[in-house]
């Protein structure tokens, strides 16, 4: 009896595991497995729309987090062979996806015309190939509060470095407390330094960094000690290392430092905690006679796996997400400076000084840039900029310990 | 006593012994392999998620396995030498021995005293013992935000605007500074950790009996000479406990340092277990990350039985 209702329950078991597996195999091409850092409530909505525009397929969505979450749940999937036919690929993992030649070459798609140059080269590989279909990008300058700026009378945003810290200055003796920025991660002004200087150079300088022809020393002392300016002239508390991004907009939002680094990611937490503010953002002025520049990247890609078992829908799936459409669908969800060509998107009008240098892709971050050991000498750099804003260590001793770092990576 | 004494005398009709000696065994064998069969399910988790992964670990330390892809180089012990002269690691080990002690002593020196105060018996004594008890709740990286906000480095922090409003003193840089961010780390470690050890000291000083305290009162012993020479050696094996965890949890320490200065500033509270997350998953070096993974394990387990050795010491003078 007992035997008997264990082996019918075991059925019923089995029956209804058979269901759940032929539901989803059910339309004419099948089933689309899709792995994303971006949460379901962005997503949805494009998926809803793919699969009501291709009736035979059905996306399987899962996600995880940004960043680290995301690339070790990606990363044991991909090593038991159960990744996701489509996921994201990021600057953090670009380099383990691309050598262990788990995602597919997206060069010759029609939908890669969409994208400027910018996105296609960061995701691309030595070969000329392009590995992520990246539709959207970011870069970080100055956020302002005009108000206060006024208190001392500027009036418009500084243009080089000189000026700018002319103008901190100015707010400190005016009882203002002039500037703040997280030191937690690599610094926004020193990234667009750095970017300004690589553009000038014709995009030359991590190249050279990387194929041994130069040192990090060569490049990186000056912008440094320019940024270093900001505690060297007892502009900014040397306290600044302590703080999150969120504490420093923080301060921003509440009316008690004049200026911040921001992406366009923290106009919307602003707007909400201090709808009053006036504010614009600007990119970071320029030193030694460079333009103004923002640190910044193109967003994570969409890749195709290369073990992906349904290849024909995860093509359609990523032609799909960088038509208009689907564009907006994103970009409402998300607030994302997209950059596809079809497509502009409504920004928040504080952003307008910052939009088109980041369509343009007239952006740089470190990071992105190195060609590998990323995220090694990421850690490094934080770890070392961390000591030179508290004055333990020299622009050169940080830009020699990024040079002894890559060495001992190689 | 009678079951023994009736089990030696002979009666009639009794098995021979050799008889009995294998009856005994027989069923002894079936008593011992029926408790045995018990353990099977522990042994399978045990060798499944502790010895498989082990082992494993120790394969790809000796290769460089970057997490991606299976096939990896034998590098034979070059991941132990990029280990142990990587600066960055050994500042990580450094401060995870800082923390490990800091808290093991601060928070033994603090959670004795605070359990007698509790063992007492006062007005709202459970709401108290609850208040204590309380950090040992919410989640640890949780109070690693929280007190991120308190001891934020800003004149506004909430610490710092308190010490300014009482003492027109500060801002301080606890989080800022490679000293204050070391010991705001193990401050906030302690806050959280004492009142769970406490709880735990609690628990066996309930169970000292009373009598002691009335014999000793009567000989006159002072409140102090109660203390040292009745509550401390009778809570010896509480404190050799709490102490073993607070040794394994210190050095396995990742989510408060992590959550309230992410290492920074500069190493100064980088742990080995950060170093092993960072280097292992965001760098896709898990051949390093193993290596150092195997040291870790070497040295926690040389603590732990050192540990324990000296405690079984000090247990058997002491009691």
């Amino acid at each position: 009896m007992k035997l008997r209702s264990i082996l019918a329950a075991l059925t019923a078991l089995v029956m209804l595991a058979g269901c759940g597996g032929s539901g989803g195999s059910g339309g004419g091409d099948g089933k689309l497995t899709f792995f994303s850092w971006d949460n379901e409530e962005t997503m949805r909505p494009v998926i809803a729309k793919f699969e009501e525009q291709n009736p035979g397929v059905k996306v399987e969505f899962s996600n995880a987090p940004p960043v680290a979450e995301y690339i070790s749940t990606l990363q044991s999937r991909i090593l038991s062979g159960t990744a996701a036919d489509v996921f994201v690929i990021a600057a953090e993992n670009k380099t383990n996806l691309i050598n262990g030649k788990h995602v597919v070459d997206l060069k010759d798609k029609p939908f890669l015309a969409n994208v400027p140059d910018f996105n296609k080269t960061t995701y691309s590989g030595p070969d000329g190939a392009v590995y992520g279909l990246s539709v959207a990008s970011w870069g970080a300058g100055v956020l302002y509060n005009q108000d206060l700026l006024a208190k001392v009378g500027a009036t418009s945003v500084p243009k080089t470095w000189d000026e700018f810290l002319a103008l901190c200055k100015k707010l400190k003796d005016a009882g203002i407390t002039p500037y703040l920025e997280s030191v937690q991660a690599m610094s926004t002004p020193l990234a667009a330094f750095l970017g300004a200087q690589n553009a000038a150079a014709g995009n030359q300088m991590d190249s050279k960094i990387f194929d041994g022809s130069a040192k990090f020393t060569d490049y990186w002392v000056e912008p440094l000690t320019q940024w270093s300016r900001l505690w060297q002239e007892g502009l900014v508390t040397r306290s600044v290392t302590g703080l999150t991004g969120d504490q420093v907009r923080t301060e921003f939002s509440n009316g008690r430092t004049a200026m911040i680094v921001a992406g366009p990611w923290d106009v919307p937490g602003v707007r909400k905690e201090a709808p009053k503010l006036k504010i614009a953002m600007a990119p970071i002025p320029g030193i030694a006679g460079g333009k103004p520049y923002l640190a910044g990247a193109a967003s994570p890609g969409y890749a195709i796996n290369a073990k992906a078992k349904n290849k024909e829908a995860a093509e359609k799936f990523l032609a799909f997400l960088d038509t208009p459409e689907a564009m907006a669908l994103y970009q409402k969800a998300t607030g994302a400076i997209t950059v596809t060509k079809d497509f502009q998107p409504q920004l928040d009008e504080a952003l307008t000084p910052i939009v088109s240098d980041v369509r343009a892709g007239n952006v740089y971050l470190p990071q992105i840039a190195w060609k590998r050991a990323e995220d090694i000498l990421n850690v490094e750099a934080t770890a070392q900029l961390q000591l030179l804003v508290q004055g333990k260590a020299t622009p050169e001793q940080v830009a020699a310990a990024l040079d002894t770092k890559l060495a001992s990576t190689s | 006593m009678t079951g023994r004494l009736l089990a030696s005398v002979p009666t009639a009709g009794a098995p021979t012994a050799t008889e009995a000696t294998r009856r005994f065994s027989w069923s002894r064998a079936r008593e011992v392999s029926a408790n045995q069969l018990f353990l099977v399910p522990v042994a399978l988790v045990f060798v499944v998620l502790l010895v498989v992964p082990l082992t494993q670990t120790f394969y790809w330390s000796l290769t460089d396995f970057s997490g991606y892809s299976a096939d990896a180089k034998f590098v034979g012990l070059s991941n132990y030498g990029k280990v142990l002269t990587d600066p960055s690691m050994l500042a990580g080990l450094g401060f995870t021995l800082a923390y490990t002690i800091g808290t093991a002593v601060l928070i033994t020196a603090f959670a004795i005293p605070l359990a007698v105060v509790l063992n007492k018996k006062f007005f709202a004594r459970n709401l108290v013992r609850s208040v204590f008890f309380f950090p040992a709740v919410p989640s640890i990286a949780i109070l690693g935000l929280v007190w991120g906000y308190i001891l934020s480095p800003l004149g506004s922090g909430v610490l710092n605007s308190v010490l300014d409003s009482l003492f027109g003193a500060g801002p301080y840089p606890w989080l800022s500074d490679a000293t204050l961010a070391r010991l705001s780390v193990i401050v906030v470690a302690v806050w959280g950790g004492m009142g769970w050890h406490a709880v735990l000291y609690l628990a066996y000083l309930q169970s000292i009996p009373a009598d002691y305290y009335e014999v000793a009162t009567i000989d006159g012993a002072s409140a102090r000479q109660q203390f040292v020479h009745i509550t401390l050696p009778l809570l010896t094996p509480a404190i050799v406990i709490s102490n073993f965890l607070l040794m394994t949890g210190g050095l396995k320490v990742f989510d408060l340092p992590f959550t309230l200065t992410k290492g920074g500033p500069g190493y100064s509270t980088y742990t080995i277990t950060q170093s092993i997350i960072t280097s292992g998953v965001a760098q896709g070096r898990y051949g390093l990350a193993s290596a150092l993974a195997v040291l870790f394990t070497f040295a926690v387990g040389l603590v732990a039985v050192a540990q324990l050795w000296v405690s079984r010491r000090i247990e058997r003078r002491v009691l």
